[in-house]
């Protein structure tokens, strides 16, 4: 019994420690600003800090970069905002989890007269004038770029049979991977419309176009759950279908989901001579795979650029200057030109 | 007598029932999916039970004694991180990284299991907060960086050939298989198990009748772990990049297998064979549903459903079980 409480007495001191040493923060003068991210599991996050603490250090404001556990933490993600707001700084930037779940929190900031910079997807839909300004990729030009480049290398075989092209996208909530999964659906509709043929979406009802027994299907794959396991699922039933001729995956997420799916498939089915591959963002498994040009090719974006000019548009918001959105842009990447020096800094391991 | 051949009798119903709708299920998605019925996708089915089969073998002791372990998921991903990190960064040899992802799953078991039985904490608290611990342990660690495990292609790929060769033969399903008769092994034919089942049928009086009830209940919280551990390694060799923060969920997957299979989670109860064929008819409806063209949100809905009617199902039979009883 005495060795139990000496246990617990040493757990709770322990506690009392960590506490103490964990909040021996310092107060300066300096102009801060709240960045709250969608989380730090994808790499990509952590080059969108980079972005973001350089331009602290350029523009001389303090940066406080914060983000949930995981992409589906929204709650988690609402309480930093309303964290962040508490804190009272001099401009909050935001990538929203969820636009609805975070209106209160910015329709707070708002009465608090603190500046509200959208950054990544930013907070669309937010009420006119709560939102200073955004520093985002335009996600739907970037799936139509992603469409466009499929569109060229898949053209010869459009015209064989009824050929199916597959699309893996990690959720159907995120205004970011939404868009870039439309943009690619609306894109790639377009233009094999332009050849003359008809086109159904299939797969998801979000994405569905209600046209059946089309020339050419597009179809949604959609994991129930956003994990490993169910993405790979997702990707291969769709690998697995005779007929696919090619294979989109709108993220990070989608992309490793249909390597990891293909590495399941005796002989693998995806190469640039068999189901051409094209993928979004990068990460280690990705950059292999298109080096082994297992992969056509893959549209990243500029995280770096993302985090740095969210904190310049937040420093413009409180010296009161007005600014427009601003396109951070994404750039179609192969085998080719990945070493070149516009495509190496904006890709991560 | 009359008891026992009752109990063999109920007990057999169960994991008959169990294995029957695990075929039932296969025979109905290969009928209605499209080329469900491939090899590939068996070896998928396989992928998917690797992980999580570890993860419920381990949890099914610590489920037996009454307690629970929501630590698991998070403590795999955890174990996984540390062990590629080393790898990645400092630069150990693979092996001695899976040794320490098993051991790391271990010292978190260790944890868990001198909190419920010295501290006395509540299983559900005690392995809630080490789930926290753990997600947390593996943010800092990592540097909050996904870890990538070396690939096929790369000079250390040998360790994905414990769980699935370059020519997709699944050699994992033999060492998921070996590592459920060691767990049978442990659960029917040692003190462990007699204990574990003991602890769980009635703690106090296993307590008074001389059992160190405190140190073998820390041990099935320890094995819980290392298998958690195991899962890690299995996790890593599957799916290659490890994210940190990840692992939430795995463990209640892992659970309702357990559940699924026949395990009682008031304790005192269960089989680890019914945790395998559980863990599969978890993995055959996983990797199925998307084959008959199921949307998302009704493969989540089935999935509930399942869960719900094995459940009620293991309510039913042991009610009918103790009515038989009384009678006789």
């Amino acid at each position: 019994m005495r060795k139990t409480k000496l246990i617990a007495s040493l757990l709770a001191l322990w506690t009392v420690i960590a506490v103490l040493t964990g909040c021996g923060g310092t107060t300066t003068s300096q102009k801060s600003v709240e960045v709250i991210a969608k989380g730090f599991q994808h790499d990509f996050w952590k080059a969108v800090k980079k972005g973001a603490d350089q331009a602290g250090k350029d523009l001389g404001v303090k940066i406080n970069f914060v983000g949930p556990e995981g992409e589906g933490a929204i709650a988690a993600q609402v309480e930093m905002i309303n964290n962040a707001i508490n804190k009272k700084p001099d401009a909050i930037c935001i990538a929203a989890l969820d636009t609805t779940a975070s209106l209160d929190a910015v329709n707070k900031a708002k009465a608090n007269n603190i500046p509200v910079i959208g950054f990544d997807s930013g907070v669309p839909g937010a009420p006119e004038g709560t939102i200073y300004a955004n520093a985002s990729t335009d996600n739907y030009k970037a799936g139509e770029l992603a469409a466009q480049k499929m569109f060229e290398a898949i053209q010869g075989k459009l015209s064989s049979g009824k050929p199916r092209i597959g699309v893996v996208s990690q959720e159907a909530n995120s205004q970011s991977i939404s868009m870039r999964t439309q943009g690619f659906l609306d894109k790639m509709e377009n233009l094999i419309k332009s050849t003359g043929k008809t086109v159904s979406i299939i797969g998801h009802t979000k994405f569905a176009n209600g046209v059946s027994g089309g020339d050419v299907t597009i179809d949604i794959a959609i994991p129930p759950e956003i994990n490993d396991t169910q993405g790979q699922t997702s990707a291969q039933t769709l690998l697995n279908k005779n007929d696919l001729i090619a294979i989109y995956g709108s993220n990070e997420f989608a992309a490793k989901a249909i390597i990891n799916a293909d590495a399941a498939i005796s002989g693998g089915r995806i190469g640039n001579d068999k189901v051409v591959a094209v993928g979004f963002d990068s990460g280690a498994l990705q950059i292999d795979a298109i080096r082994n040009r297992k992969f056509l090719g893959s549209v990243t974006q500029d995280p770096i650029s993302i985090g740095y000019r969210a904190v310049e548009l937040a420093v413009k918001a409180m010296n009161g200057e007005a600014s427009d959105d601003i396109d951070t842009g994404s750039q179609w990447y192969t085998a080719d030109n990945i070493d070149s020096d516009t495509i190496k800094p904006l890709l991560y391991q | 007598m009359n008891d026992i051949i009752e109990n063999i009798k109920t007990k057999g119903m169960q994991k008959f029932i169990a294995l029957g709708a695990l075929i039932v299920l296969y025979i109905a998605f290969s009928v209605f999916g499209t080329n469900f019925f491939t090899v590939d996708t068996l070896v998928s089915i396989f992928d998917a039970s690797y992980y999580i089969g570890f993860l419920a073998i381990g949890v099914t002791f610590v489920i037996i004694t009454g307690g629970i372990d929501l630590s698991i998921g998070t403590v795999m991903m955890c174990s996984a991180i540390v062990g590629g990190t080393l790898y990645n960064n400092a630069g150990l040899p693979l092996w001695l990284c899976l040794i320490i992802i098993i051991l790391v799953g271990g010292i978190f078991g260790l944890g868990n299991g001198i909190m419920v039985s010295r501290l006395k904490l509540p299983p559900f608290i005690a392995t809630l907060g080490t789930m926290m611990v753990a997600s947390g342990v593996g943010s800092i660690v990592s540097n909050v960086q996904s870890t990538t495990f070396p690939m096929r292609s790369a000079a250390d790929g040998w360790y994905k050939d414990i769980f699935r060769t370059a020519d997709n033969f699944p050699t994992g399903i033999f060492v998921l298989i070996a590592f459920t008769v060691v767990a049978v092994i442990l659960l029917n034919k040692t003190v462990i198990g007699r204990y574990t089942f003991a602890i769980g049928s009635n703690k106090e009086a296993t307590r008074l009748s001389g059992v160190n009830v405190q140190k073998w209940e820390t041990v099935v919280y320890v094995l819980s772990g290392l298998f958690a551990g195991l899962a890690g390694i299995a996790y890593a060799a599957t799916y290659t990049t490890i994210l940190p923060g990840a692992g939430q969920g795995f463990e209640l997957q892992a659970i309702a297998g357990v559940v699924v299979g026949g395990t009682s989670l008031s304790g005192g109860v269960g089989s680890i064979i019914g945790t395998f064929i559980g863990v599969f008819i978890m993995s055959v409806l996983k990797i199925g549903l998307p084959y008959v063209d199921l949307q998302p949100h009704y493969q989540t809905l089935i999935t509930g459903i399942v869960v719900i009617g094995a459940v009620l199902l293991d309510i039913y039979r042991s009610k009918k079980e103790k009515s038989v009883k009384q009678k006789s």
